[in-house]
């Protein structure tokens, strides 16, 4: 690579810099387009290898964990690993409802591609659903849950003397629901399912945009001579690495949550406040029902 | 004036004797106990299944009220988990409902069956409850004392 004046350098660090704080917003769009200049669309050889200082940070970025876990998430983010060469984001953002991530480096090759109706993006939903059941065999109980959520390919995230938290499989949510209802007897059920499709497109984007800077970094970097231009492009550098490792760890999280829905169980009777608009009947023999006054003996 | 005070003790000593409007038999291992204030009949086992009968005015409600006013009760207010419904019938053939319950008293599971009857105005409350393994063991002794209810 030609070796480049401090003045150039500059010039490009600066560039560099606009990018960043615009890709930092939401107005992810106006980051693409800075993206997409000609100067980053160009026939680009490979990446340069980081600075030794930043190599061991760079080097440890990999969604295939969260890919495996993740299914469709995880192969969208799979494509978004640094191990691929960077590809230039298209006009109008990567990864948005209704067009694949996969399309950028055909979409700037060949536009009559992107032009063709593409399949649209199913919503990327969390599950999650607390039970409570009625205190009886409490033990018994959350042990069968444990092995519930083994049995289904899921796993046990928390345990306490009165509830269980375990994570189940998405695809067999309901049929754990199911399940964990024969075990007792259940006083209250909420199941929810958040739509987080939206944060998952953009941190998608925003991630995308941040390692096409990471990359033009360490080219600046490469061609730098002066050391204090060194420093400032390294200082920068290690910034968007941060950056892009916070970003990758919120995708892993949401590929998780979307792969692996919550349920937790807990055993205890409803309090009063629980109990929305029911009167109790106005029979005092009603309230002595139980085994407390039962066993009573006198 | 003289026959009302004839009566008078003879209506005493039919309530006293014949003062619960139902019969039921204590059955071999159960003592009924006496002077038991809240319930008009209890006995136990010896080693603390106890069983007891209540009546009280049914009101206007039929039995699918009060078993519902039960089930409702012991689920949502008293944490209990209902177990099963079942249907039954009294010794004399008046259908009422058995609910069972299961319910962790400081850990332990306990039993507990209430069978509820509507009959002559009355609303028949029969309970029966201990530790689990205890009630598990009385099952027969308890179906058979309960089976042997009376309503009159």
């Amino acid at each position: 690579m030609a070796k480049r004046t401090p003045l150039q350098l500059s010039a490009m660090l600066g560039r560099v810099l606009v990018g960043l704080m615009l890709a930092s917003c939401a107005g992810a769009p106006m980051m693409f387009k800075e993206a997409s200049s000609p100067a980053m669309v160009a026939p680009e050889p490979p990446p340069p290898p980081p600075a030794p200082a930043l190599a061991s940070s760079m080097s440890g970025l990999s969604f295939s964990d969260s890919a495996l876990l993740a299914g469709r998430v995880g192969a969208e983010l799979a494509q978004l690993t640094p191990g691929r060469r960077p590809s230039p984001a298209p006009p109008h953002g990567g990864a948005v409802p209704g067009k694949p991530a996969a399309a950028p480096e055909t979409a700037v090759e060949a536009p009559a591609t992107t032009q063709a109706p593409a399949p649209r993006r199913e919503s990327l939903l969390i599950y999650t659903a607390t039970l409570v059941l009625a205190v009886y065999q409490v033990d018994a109980s959350l042990t069968h849950i444990e092995e519930l959520a083994r049995t289904l390919g899921g796993y046990l995230a928390s345990r306490t003397d009165a509830a269980i938290v375990v994570r189940i499989p998405r695809a067999r949510f309901q049929e754990a629901l199911a399940e964990v209802a024969k075990v007792g007897d259940v006083l209250h059920r909420e199941v929810e399912a958040q739509d987080v499709s939206d944060q998952v497109v953009d941190l998608e984007a925003r991630l995308k945009n941040a390692r096409a800077v990471r990359d033009r970094l360490a080219q600046l970097l490469q061609g730098a001579t002066a050391t204090k231009d060194a420093l400032e492009i390294e200082k920068e550098l290690a910034r968007v690495m941060g950056d892009i490792e916070v970003m990758e760890g919120k995708l892993q999280l949401f590929a998780d949550k979307i792969a692996y829905s919550t349920v937790t169980v807990r055993f205890q009777p409803l309090s009063t406040s629980d109990v929305h608009v029911m009167a109790r009947l106005p029979f005092p023999w009603l309230q002595e029902l139980g085994l407390g006054p039962l066993l009573q003996v006198k | 004036m003289m026959k009302a005070l004839w009566l008078t003790p003879l209506a005493l000593l039919a309530l006293a004797g014949c003062g619960r409007p139902f019969d039921i038999k204590t059955p071999p291992g159960m003592i009924e106990l006496e002077h038991q204030t809240g319930y008009a009949y209890r006995a136990m086992t010896p080693d603390g299944v106890v069983l007891a009968v209540r009546a009280v005015d049914s009101g206007k409600a039929d039995l699918a009220f009060w078993t519902q006013a039960v089930a409702l009760h012991m689920k949502e207010l008293s944490g209990y988990a209902l177990l099963t419904t079942t249907d039954v019938t009294s010794a004399d053939g008046v259908a009422g409902k058995e609910l069972r319950f299961g319910h962790d008293e400081s850990g332990k599971p306990y039993g507990y069956v209430v069978r509820v009857f509507v009959a002559d105005k009355h609303l028949f409350v029969v309970e029966a409850g201990g530790t689990k393994d205890e009630v598990d063991r009385a099952r027969a002794t308890v179906d058979w004392a309960m089976g042997s209810l009376r309503l009159r």
